[in-house]
């Protein structure tokens, strides 16, 4: 079974991959990542705040990026991996 | 062979075993379908019991599913290490097993041996014996019981796959981003999700075939060949090659891929406007020279159409590299408005044997002996021309003329078409005494109709516009005939298929060919040695630039 190939293409474009599948349920632990925009923890406080109302049994866990402007850290995309079933990213303003 | 100096490799309990151990050491490297490494497994045992403790034995076994079966068979007590990845032996590079190697104790490599030789395998028997403080001791091997010799068996790293599969993930000379496929996806309908390909299947370029591919070229993987228009990306060996793959193309065909790659990005083809146009052209690739049975072309039966693989593959790598590196792609910079089963791949030989002329690649100025790829830019066709009943030349020119006077439109010139005589046509020609340029001459004749007939009118739109009429002194131009063709060189004669019937075939040139010279390229074994324009500078001049013109210079012959 073929598993890997090489890009034909002059990549400069980031490969699309499929989707996950969608859960039918939420359970587990929820990754509340703020990306250090302004007002992102506004808006996931707010979140977690309804998720726990809405979804008593699941857990919210709160990641931070340092910066905007990069990337997120390995180890913090490592313990997103780890820790939790879901991730959900505040993005922009 | 290259005697190791450092490796690591686990035995058959799962512990690593760091290569080298402290001490002298003798390494030997089998397979368990080797009679010769069946005959002499027995024997490093007997060196592995001999020596004590005084000197380590590994064994190398190229299959890990193989150490069980060994170590039941021959009832070995030695360390059998897994090299079923093949690491040491890529790295050591044997080509046959058994292969010895004795190192003494400041991991000198003293002596190696392959296959079995007697008198080398007992000299290393008895160095192990004093490399183990053991000097002038015998082994318990029964020398007089072995034969004198017995070759070895060809290692497992050089088996037909495995060692295109090492080279491919060792070697260092692929570099392109690899793409992961999730247990889940289908290879196929992956590539096709990503926009890889032309809406039929392609070859999956794993990084094997793609280093077979590019074994069919001495140029460096890494070598930019050109910068492929609209991206304006530069595509290296390696991205042609991935592509070529993709295309279905053997490595043999890499040089004139590589040759059409180059030839389609330059200035005089302008590849970035034949794929760009709205007028939908394409690249056609004629081949002349030793190459076309070289790699097996078709220019016989069916030349231009189906069935035959380098003609097929050589197109279509060409029109996978302008849409994956490129990124031509319809509805995107790829404006075609309605385009042709020949964008997918036009690309044919010319049968020279059974042309009365000199090929299209001498007449472009090569010898007959070169190897030579003319690309052109073609909107129009294939179209059939039948004329079953013409005996002479005369009648079989006017019946192109006639045909070819309509392409495009009836009242537009043309600049390039290209004309696919069939053996049948191209013999009355011959038979006939006419050179090429009788056969243009007459078509230029036989095509030319007055001015007024050339001009737009309410009853048919197209054609040229009236303030063209004073440009060549006002009414009195009115009457004067105006070829079909530009000039007579822009008819582009060439012979392709079999001797079945007389049919031949047209394919009219894009915008009339004034955006887009014909080019041709010498091929050598890393891609194009020499690449020419056919008409070269003299294009521009004919270039009017004005707008009422559109791209056209009105060939009006005065009186």
């Amino acid at each position: 079974m073929v598993t890997q190939i090489l890009d034909p293409t002059d990549e400069r474009v980031p490969i699309k991959r499929q989707l996950t599948p969608r859960p039918e349920a939420l359970h587990g632990t929820i990754a509340l990542l703020d990306i250090s925009k302004p007002r992102g923890d506004v808006f996931l406080d707010r979140l977690e705040e309804l998720l726990h109302e809405r979804a008593p049994g699941v857990e919210t866990r709160r990641f931070m990026k340092p910066t905007v402007a990069k990337p997120a850290p390995q180890p913090i995309k490592d313990a997103i991996l780890e820790e939790c079933d879901f991730v959900i990213e505040a993005l922009a303003d | 062979m290259h005697p190791p100096t450092k490796f690591s490799l686990f035995d058959a309990d799962g512990q690593e075993k760091q290569f080298p151990p402290d001490g002298p050491v003798l390494l030997a490297l089998v397979k368990e379908d080797c009679d010769t490494c069946n005959l002499t497994l027995p024997l490093l045992e007997a060196v592995h019991r001999d020596t004590d403790e005084g000197l380590d034995v590994w064994v190398a076994v190229q299959k890990r599913d193989d150490i069980d079966v060994l170590k039941d068979r021959h009832d070995l007590t030695m360390p059998l290490l897994d090299d079923d990845a093949l690491d040491l032996s890529y790295e050591t590079d044997i080509d046959t097993v058994p292969t010895l190697f004795l190192y003494d104790e400041e991991q000198n490599c003293t002596l190696q041996t392959f296959g079995f030789d007697k008198h080398e395998w007992r000299e290393i028997a008895s160095e192990s014996m004093t490399l183990a403080g053991r000097p002038g001791v015998e082994t318990s091997i029964d020398w007089e019981s072995l034969p004198e010799q017995r070759p070895g068996c060809g290692a497992r790293n050089y088996e037909p796959g495995v060692y295109e599969r090492l080279q491919a993930l060792k070697s260092g000379d692929l570099l392109s981003r690899l793409v992961d496929l999730a247990s889940s996806d289908d290879i196929h309908e992956f590539m096709y999700d990503q926009g890889y390909t032309d809406g039929f299947p392609v070859v999956p370029p794993t990084r094997e075939r793609v280093w077979k591919m590019l074994q069919g070229t001495d140029r460096d993987p890494q070598d930019e060949v050109a910068i492929v228009p609209p991206n304006l990306a530069p595509i290296t060996v390696e991205k042609i090659a991935i592509n070529a793959v993709m295309a279905g193309a053997r490595p043999e065909y890499m040089p004139a891929i590589i040759a059409l790659v180059e030839t389609a990005c330059t200035e005089s083809f302008n590849i970035h406007g034949v794929l760009a146009t709205t007028m939908g052209a394409t690249p056609v690739g004629i081949f002349n020279g030793p190459i076309r049975d070289r790699i097996g072309m078709n220019y016989l039966h069916g030349a231009l159409g189906s069935g035959n693989r380098a003609n097929a593959a050589i197109g279509r790598a060409l029109r996978l590299c302008a849409r994956n590196v490129g990124g031509s792609v319809p509805g995107g910079t790829d404006r075609a408005t309605q385009g042709g089963p020949h964008r997918l791949t036009m690309n044919f030989a010319e049968n020279e044997d059974a042309s009365p002329w000199e090929s299209l690649a001498v007449e472009y100025g090569f010898e007959p002996t070169d190897d030579v790829a003319t690309l052109m830019a073609m909107s129009g066709g294939p179209a059939t021309i039948a004329d079953e009943r013409s005996r002479d030349g005369r009648g079989l020119a006017g019946t192109l003329a006639a045909s070819m006077s309509c392409m495009q439109d009836p009242k537009s010139p043309m600049v390039d078409t290209l004309v696919v005589l069939s053996p049948d046509h191209a013999g009355i020609f011959g038979r006939s005494g006419w050179s090429k340029d009788d056969v243009r001459e007459c078509i230029m004749e036989e095509t030319a109709i007055p001015l007024k007939d050339r001009l737009r009118s309410d009853e048919a739109g197209a054609g040229l516009p009236p303030s063209v009429v004073e440009r060549f002194g006002g009414e009195q131009a009115l009457d004067l005939p105006v070829p079909k063709f530009q000039d007579k060189s822009n008819i582009i004669l060439v012979v392709a298929g079999s001797s079945a019937a007389k049919f031949s075939t047209i394919l009219g040139g894009w915008a009339g060919g004034v955006y887009s010279t014909p080019t041709s390229a010498r091929i050598g074994s890393a891609g194009a040695l020499e690449i020419r324009g056919a008409r070269g500078a003299d294009m521009d001049k004919r270039r009017s630039g004005g707008k009422d013109l559109g791209a056209f210079e009105p060939n009006v012959r005065q009186r």
